[in-house]
Formats: C-alpha cells, sequence, structure tokens
C-alpha cells in the first residue's frame, strides 16, 4: 500500500529498525563518537541533541556511511550496513538530509527529485515510467511544486530545506535521517517542516532527527537521546532530557569550571 | 512495454514545427550548407572541413565526461589514439574494410577509457586532470620508444576510403549521427544522473545513485566517441604516429569545446569549425599565426565565459525577431 507521497507503508513489521552498537569514531586524537549505543524503533520520532560539536553529524555520517567506524556496528532492519556506501544504505531504506543544504546546482527542482526517483530503490517503487509524476507529487508534498521548472541557486534557504528533504524522499525511505531540518528556519517556516514530518511520520516513515536547541524538537519528539563529547549521557521524554542535570551542564558548562 | 508504432504524420507534423523553430531553422541551414560543400567542387576546402567535422566528435565526446559528468580530462588523446592506432593496424596488417577496423578501434578505445576511469574515479578536479594526463603520456611514449606498430615512424600509407566528396559525406553522417546520440545521451535520464554527479557527487550519493557505476558509464561512452573521431581521424589523413597521443591533442578537444561552449555538445561544432578553419587560414603567417589564435582564445574566454555558441544564436534571434517585427 502507498501513502500520499507514493511511499510504501509498512504494516505490522513492528520492532527495532536501527541498532547502533559500541559505535566509535575518532579522527586522529578526538574521539568524536565515543562507544555509543541505542536502538529506534520502527515508526517512532527518535530526536537526537546536543551542544555543538557533540558529534551528532558524525553520528549520522556513520549510519549513512559517509564515514566508516573505527568500530562498533549499525544494524538496519536486521542487516549489518556497518562500512556499507552511502548509496547501497540509501537503497537498503535509510535516506538522509544534510545540515548544510545540498542541490544539484543546475538542474530543475524537478530534476533534483527525479535523481534520487532514479535509485534503484526508486525505480523499484515508482516505475521506470512515472519518475516524473513521482518527482512532481513529492514536490507538491514538500510545498514546491509551483517551482518545479526553477533552479535551487535561486531559492530562498527555507525552500532549499524542503528540497532536502523531497531528495530523500525520492529514494523511497523507510527511515530517514534529519539532520538539522530547521537550521537557519524562521518560526513559521520551521512550523512547516514540522508538519511535513509529522504527515511523514503517519505514513510509517521512521524519523531520527538531530537539533541543537530542544525547544523545536519538543513538541515533534516524544523521545530524545543527548550527546556530548561524543558519550550519550541521557534517554528519555524530552522534558525529562531538558531538565536532567547533566544535560544542562553540557549544555551550559559546569557551574564550578568557571568560578 | 511503450507503443513502438511509428506514427509518420504525428512524426511529420512535429518536424514542420521543428524546422519552423528558430533553433530547428538553424539547424537545417547550417546543415544544407554543409552538405552543399563538395558541390563547390573544392578539395581543398572540403578537406579541411572533413577534418573540422572529425575534430567535433572528438570535442564533443570530451564535453560529454567534463561538460555533463563534471570529469575534466586532460588525456582524451589517449582514447582518439588508440583507436586511432588500432584502426589503422587493422586496415594495413589484417586487411580489414575500414568501417570494421574502426568498429573494432572504437571497442579498444572503451577498453581504454575503463582502464583509465577506474585507476581515476577517486581523483577529482585537478588530480584527475592530472591522472588523465599521465595516462596520454604513458600510451605516448609506449609507443614512441617500442618497436611495434612501426615505432616512431607509426603506421603510414593507409587505403583511402573513397574520393574526397564520398569521404566528405561518410565524415558528415558519422558527425551527424555521434552528435544527435550524445544530445539523446545528456538529455536522457542518464544525462540527468550525470549532470547531478557533476553538480554535488556527495548530494548524488545521498541520493541513491551508485556514482562509481556512472562515472565509469560516462568515462566509456565518451571514450567510444572519441575512438569513433580517432579511427575517422586516421582513415581521413591515411597515416598514425605516436603525436597522436600527445597533449596537444586532448588540448585541441578542451579548446574546441570550450569555445564553442562547455555542456552544450553541439557547441563543439561552432568550436571545431572556427578551430580548424581559423588555424588554417592562419598558416601563411607562421608564427604569427599562434599569436593571434592564443589572443583570440584569450578573449572569448574573457568575454564569453558560456562560449561562443549560445550567446552568438541569441544576438541572431533578436536580430530575427527586429527583421520580421518591422
Amino acid at each position: 500500500m502507498y501513502g500520499i507521497y507514493g511511499i510504501r507503508y509498512e504494516e505490522g513489521k513492528m520492532g527495532l529498525i536501527l541498532e547502533v552498537k559500541n559505535l566509535t569514531k575518532k579522527f586522529g586524537g578526538l574521539t568524536a563518537v565515543n562507544d555509543v549505543n541505542f536502538e529506534v524503533h520502527r515508526g517512532e520520532i527518535l530526536g537526537l541533541i546536543g551542544p555543538n560539536g557533540a558529534g551528532k553529524t558524525t553520528l549520522f555520517q556513520l549510519i549513512s556511511g559517509f564515514e566508516k567506524p573505527n568500530s562498533g556496528s549499525v544494524r538496519f532492519n536486521g542487516v549489518d550496513i556497518t562500512g556499507k556506501r552511502p548509496c547501497q544504505i540509501v537503497n537498503l531504506g535509510l535516506a538522509r538530509t544534510f545540515q548544510l543544504v545540498r542541490s544539484f546546482r543546475f538542474l530543475s527542482l524537478l530534476d533534483n527529485i527525479s535523481v534520487a526517483c532514479l535509485s534503484p530503490r526508486g525505480r523499484e517503487a515508482f516505475g521506470e515510467v512515472g519518475i516524473d509524476a513521482a518527482a512532481s507529487s513529492i514536490l507538491a508534498s514538500v510545498g514546491l511544486v509551483d517551482k518545479a521548472r526553477l533552479p535551487p541557486v535561486i531559492l530562498p534557504h527555507g525552500d532549499l530545506r524542503k528540497l532536502e528533504i523531497g531528495k530523500a524522499l525520492g529514494t523511497n525511505p523507510e527511515f530517514l535521517l534529519l539532520d538539522e531540518p530547521f537550521s537557519g528556519l524562521a518560526h513559521e517556516e520551521s512550523a512547516g517542516i514540522t508538519r511535513l514530518i509529522e504527515q511523514l511520520h503517519e505514513e510509517g516513515v521512521t524519523v531520527f532527527m538531530t537539533g541543537h536547541v530542544l525547544r523545536e524538537l519538543m513538541t515533534l519528539v516524544p523521545r530524545v537521546i543527548a550527546m556530548h563529547q561524543g558519550r550519550l549521557i541521557a534517554e528519555g521524554p524530552p522534558k525529562e532530557v531538558a531538565s536532567n542535570k547533566i544535560v544542562l551542564e553540557a549544555y551550559l558548562g559546569r557551574g564550578e569550571g568557571f568560578a | 512495454m511503450m507503443k513502438l508504432q511509428f506514427d509518420w504524420r504525428s512524426r511529420l507534423s512535429r518536424f514542420r514545427v521543428w524546422a519552423l523553430s528558430f533553433r530547428g531553422g538553424i539547424t537545417l541551414l547550417c546543415l544544407v550548407g554543409l552538405l552543399l560543400v563538395p558541390l563547390t567542387g573544392r578539395e581543398y576546402l572540403a578537406r579541411i572541413v572533413i577534418t573540422a567535422m572529425i575534430l567535433t566528435i572528438f570535442a564533443a565526446s570530451w564535453d560529454l565526461l567534463a561538460g555533463f559528468a563534471g570529469q575534466v580530462s586532460f588525456g582524451h588523446a589517449a582514447f582518439f589514439g588508440i583507436s586511432g592506432y588500432v584502426t589503422a593496424a587493422f586496415v594495413k596488417f589484417v586487411g580489414a574494410p575500414w568501417f570494421l577496423a574502426i568498429f573494432i578501434g572504437t571497442g579498444w578505445a572503451v577498453v581504454f577509457s575503463l582502464l583509465i576511469g577506474i585507476p581515476c574515479l577517486r581523483l577529482k578536479g585537478p588530480y584527475l586532470a592530472l591522472g588523465t594526463l599521465a595516462f596520454a603520456l604513458i600510451l605516448y611514449n609506449l609507443f614512441l620508444t617500442g618497436t611495434w606498430l612501426g615505432g616512431t615512424e607509426g603506421i603510414s600509407a593507409l587505403p583511402n576510403i573513397g574520393s574526397v566528396f564520398v569521404e566528405f559525406y561518410i565524415m558528415a553522417a558519422f558527425m551527424v549521427a555521434s552528435l544527435i546520440i550524445m544530445r539523446a545521451i545528456v538529455d536522457s535520464r542518464l544525462g540527468t544522473i550525470l549532470k547531478a554527479i557533476r553538480d554535488d557527487e556527495v548530494g548524488a550519493d545521498a541520493a541513491g545513485i551508485n556514482t562509481t557505476v556512472y562515472k565509469l558509464v560516462a568515462f566509456m561512452v565518451s571514450g567510444l566517441f572519441a575512438g569513433i573521431s580517432g579511427g575517422l581521424f586516421v582513415l581521413d589523413i591515411t597515416a598514425v604516429n605516436p603525436a597522436v597521443y600527445q597533449p596537444l591533442y586532448s588540448f585541441y578537444a578542451i579548446i574546441m569545446a570550450s569555445i564553442g561552449g562547455i555542456a552544450t555538445i553541439y557547441g563543439s561544432i561552432v568550436g571545431s569549425f572556427l578551430f580548424t578553419l581559423l588555424s588554417e587560414f592562419l598558416r601563411p603567417l607562421a608564427a604569427a599565426s599562434l599569436l593571434i589564435f592564443a589572443t583570440l582564445l584569450i578573449l572569448i574566454i574573457r568575454f564569453s565565459e558560456e562560449g561562443v555558441m549560445n550567446p552568438f544564436l541569441e544576438h541572431v534571434r533578436d536580430l530575427w525577431d527586429k527583421i520580421r517585427g518591422r
């Protein structure tokens, strides 16, 4: 069965979709991700918070295959994806967006999405002839359909954020990694993205997203994990985590340190 | 399944619309002008135009790889040369007919494009350019110092493929077919994927595109057309020597594609005709011709970054609109 975005809705398949075990990544002397363990349940929205430099983006890079971990493993749908290439992971159904928006500069917005629909997983979902229709329906769902023929270079930042999500949707993902989807957005634009994520969630897409400002995630996410200096330091409902002493120290610094 | 019915009536009416459009009209005009060249009876002019047509395919093949897939090669002479050599060898030593020889030569060019493409996959930007340049130089030196296939002398005295006028129409057919196929490729889904890799390789990977595979496909398609032009070039001058591997030939392709306009395919026609005709007519000036040529090149690059074809066509179009509006 397909939802309004043409994304396959997996019914009755519960359990874990992502298992991260003892994941460690070192850059020279710096351990950016240090022995991280967590699980994501199918169909949930999980938030990842932490101050700048906590290792959130590195963790995403490791899960999506853009960086290889020094040790540890990542399992997606029961399949070990550690060390697989990004395009292989995407074609298993795990798509991501980037904190710094990326786009194919000289292609129209429609073609930007078509590229993702032309991936093996996209072709499988939309069929060879349905690519254009699928791309424009995705463009419509992220609210950019009236700009389909424009190149991304002339778009405002908020639209590029939507395009970023649209490109990930083109690969027909089961699981979305959203790296700072709200960064640089005004309040109304953030609300639009929030609605979009909620809609995707209703269709059965599992979402794992970061944000360094907790407030944006509060309304959207029932469970968050917090990271600091490469380690997971807390886990739970956003309200609890936000009032956690260790998390507050991570964000604000240790009181006695400045005394 | 798509309908494979051939509806002549709708084809014909679509052709009419295209022919009456600005681009279609210009294209047809140029094509008719080109085909009339041999009828002037000037063999010398026909010879120059033949060279220009062959180099057009070569320049367009570079444009496909660099302009559309973003893989800037400085060693395109490798594909050009290997196909030229193999074509010449099959004609000379095996006695194969020229069309079979060129087929085999092109096959070798495709194999070499894989051989060069695979180790160069991890290289980007200037490093890729240097890597491809090195491959062409290795071939140049291998053929220069080796004693096989004629050594320094190369292979000469190949039979002509026909009178100059027959040859002209054969080359014209090859050029038109090659350009139409290349343009169709860059306008296809494959072209969209190649352009995406050019614009943002990481982004293409994140969109589930196996960039390795598609970059190799781009190398192979480009090598194929460079191979066709290399084979035709050797058949035209009826000889080949290690000089075809020189970096000079790689740069010819780059210069011609840049003059015409990168990422256009058809710009290569303008670029290579300008280049070939100009260097021919400036030949009597000897060293001064180089000076004029270099100056012109700098001016074109300085004032028309996107090449001369598209800006020129826009001016002609404005003029045309004015004339019609009068």
